[in-house]
């Protein structure tokens, strides 16, 4: 692939090792070669590092393939999912899932009856990581009372969601209600009506 | 996150109608006619790293420099224009694909005239901006500085260069300051790559001023006591389309210059080349490097070259400035994304 298709979330190999963009900037004199500088993860070791290219490079995109998954169970150090046509499980470490495993639902999420289709991401047909959608809803399990009438912005407390993960969310939500969540940056986004 | 909120829709509109209109008032002032100029062309200047977007038969241009210098040849008098241009793949906080470029030229002028126009053009859209945007206007530079390349060079860098090395004589030169400039070394360093020397020559200037930017001369203009400066006296090989000069102590330089201001690119001018022959050598030499990367080489517009024989250039110099990069340096903002009419390009990293 030529470095001008650089962007965040490009697969590529680099000796012999797949890297997805974390981060990308391109910057260039106006009469001068560009230079794209990116943070690079590795996709097996979750390493990151620098790494700045420039005009006219050439680059090898590493063969990395998404397939559709269902959650099923979280083993010691693992999280196995399986297709759900062929009914093949594969395990992800759990270095790979990291604090994705606050979003792994193994039921049908709230007003669904799917299973949410994760995307597990293959490398050489080897499963290395998880691609969650940017959004998604989860139940509030725990959280204080909100204080009545308190109408102040930018007033937030705690409160935890389903698979344990606290998020800082207006003083109206009360426990029990869903919220949808943007799994990116681990923020409350809205409150979603869902009759249970 | 932190920064000032995002701009309405009619928050943008009012910045550009305003940037427009004083745009426009300045350049009227000085005696400038403005002209439409086609946006698909048979042929664009030919650059090592600019690429046109191709729009069959034709290209988009990526600058309205050649249709303006034809219609100055031509008789046109002093012009300018506000034109929209297309560089393909630069995306990013200061680069879209489309973009629009102030772009004038002044007949019988002096460079320093026009960089002149380019700090009238700054303080007035920075006026007229914080005004639409109903801000406290934004300090625009008042003390412009000017800075010859190589002597900045020698500064930020510590090598003393002429100016005329070629591309063995530059690698050597670089070779105790290479680390300083980047790793891996840039691509065309390795300059045998370019068939002929005048393009060896250009492809490790090229390569050496982008890594140099990068490495020092951004981080140098980041200082905030360097508010606007013009970049002027460039090495011959990155005359690009400038009259290359005497200098000092004999050494030709190229009567080019770039204006930055608040550590932002945003203007380019020189005082022209009117030579057919060295700007068919030029074209040349950059389409013999753009091969030897892979690039394609580029049609050279022949109607411009024979324009610039018959009837002639006349004397002038001119500049083009980054419209959106000023609007959005006018309104505070970091980048294009937050300032630009393009409804779906919300984002700082669109």
């Amino acid at each position: 692939m030529d470095v001008n298709e650089l962007r965040k979330n490009a697969k590529l190999e680099i000796d012999g090792q797949p890297y997805v963009v974390v981060e990308f900037q391109f910057v260039k004199p106006g009469k001068g070669q560009g230079l794209y500088k990116c943070k690079i993860k590795n996709m097996i070791t979750g390493s990151v590092l620098d790494r700045t290219w420039r005009s006219g490079e050439k680059l090898e995109a590493a063969n990395v393939e998404s397939k559709k998954m269902q959650y099923l169970f979280a083993g010691a150090d693992s999280y196995t999912f399986m297709d759900s046509e062929t009914y093949e499980q594969v395990e992800l470490n759990a270095d790979l899932v990291g604090d994705d495993k606050y979003y792994l639902l193994d039921a049908p999420p709230p007003g669904s009856d799917q299973p949410i289709p994760y995307d597990v991401l293959f490398y050489n047909e080897r499963p290395v990581g998880l691609s969650l959608p940017s959004h998604v809803v989860m139940e509030i399990i725990e959280c204080e009372p909100g204080v009545k009438g308190d109408t102040a912005t930018n007033v937030t407390k705690g409160a935890t969601i389903q698979g344990g993960l606290e998020v800082q969310v207006p003083l109206f939500i009360k426990q029990g209600e869903f919220i949808k969540i943007d799994t990116r940056t681990n923020a409350y986004v809205e409150r979603v009506n869902i009759n249970k | 996150m932190s920064g000032p909120p995002p701009l309405s829709a009619a928050q943008r509109v009012a910045a550009w109608d305003a940037a427009l209109a004083a745009v426009r008032a300045v350049l009227r002032g000085e005696g400038l006619r403005e002209v439409v100029t086609p946006v698909r062309l048979p042929a664009v200047a030919i650059e090592p790293f600019i690429e046109p977007v191709a729009a069959p038969p034709g290209l988009l241009a990526t600058s309205p420099e050649l249709p303006m210098k034809r219609l100055m040849c031509q008789g046109s008098g002093s012009i300018f224009q506000i034109a929209p241009c297309f560089r393909a793949a630069e995306r990013g906080r200061l680069h879209r694909e489309e973009f629009h470029l102030v772009e004038w030229y002044r007949v019988g002028a002096e460079p320093a005239a026009v960089q002149r126009d380019v700090e009238r053009l700054v303080e007035a859209v920075f006026e007229a901006v914080a005004s639409a945007l109903g801000q406290p206007p934004r300090p625009a530079p008042r003390a412009w500085s000017r800075v010859g390349v190589l002597a900045l060079v020698e500064r930020t860098l510590g090598v003393a260069l002429h100016g005329h090395e070629d591309a063995p004589e530059l690698a050597a030169a670089l070779a105790g300051v290479a680390p300083a400039l980047g790793e891996p070394l840039p691509l065309p360093f390795d300059a045998r790559l370019a068939p002929t020397p005048r393009a060896r020559t250009l492809a490790a200037w090229t390569a050496f001023f982008s890594a140099w930017c990068d490495a020092r001369l951004d981080p140098w203009l980041a200082d905030p006591s360097r508010p606007g400066v013009h970049v002027v006296d460039f090495p011959p090989a990155l005359a690009a389309l400038s009259e290359v000069a005497p200098g000092p102590e004999g050494h030709a330089v190229a009567d080019r210059f770039e204006s930055h201001v608040l550590g932002r690119e945003l203007a380019n001018g020189y005082r022209e080349l009117r030579d057919p022959e060295e700007q068919r050598r030029r074209f040349e030499d950059v389409n013999a490097l753009r091969a030897a990367l892979d690039g394609a080489a580029l049609p050279i517009d022949e109607a411009f070259l024979a324009d610039l024989r018959d009837p002639g250039l006349p004397p002038c110099a001119g500049a083009a400035l980054g419209l959106d990069r000023l609007v959005m340096l006018a309104a505070g903002r970091g980048a294009l994304g937050d300032v630009i009419l393009e409804p779906s390009a919300a984002g700082p990293d669109a």
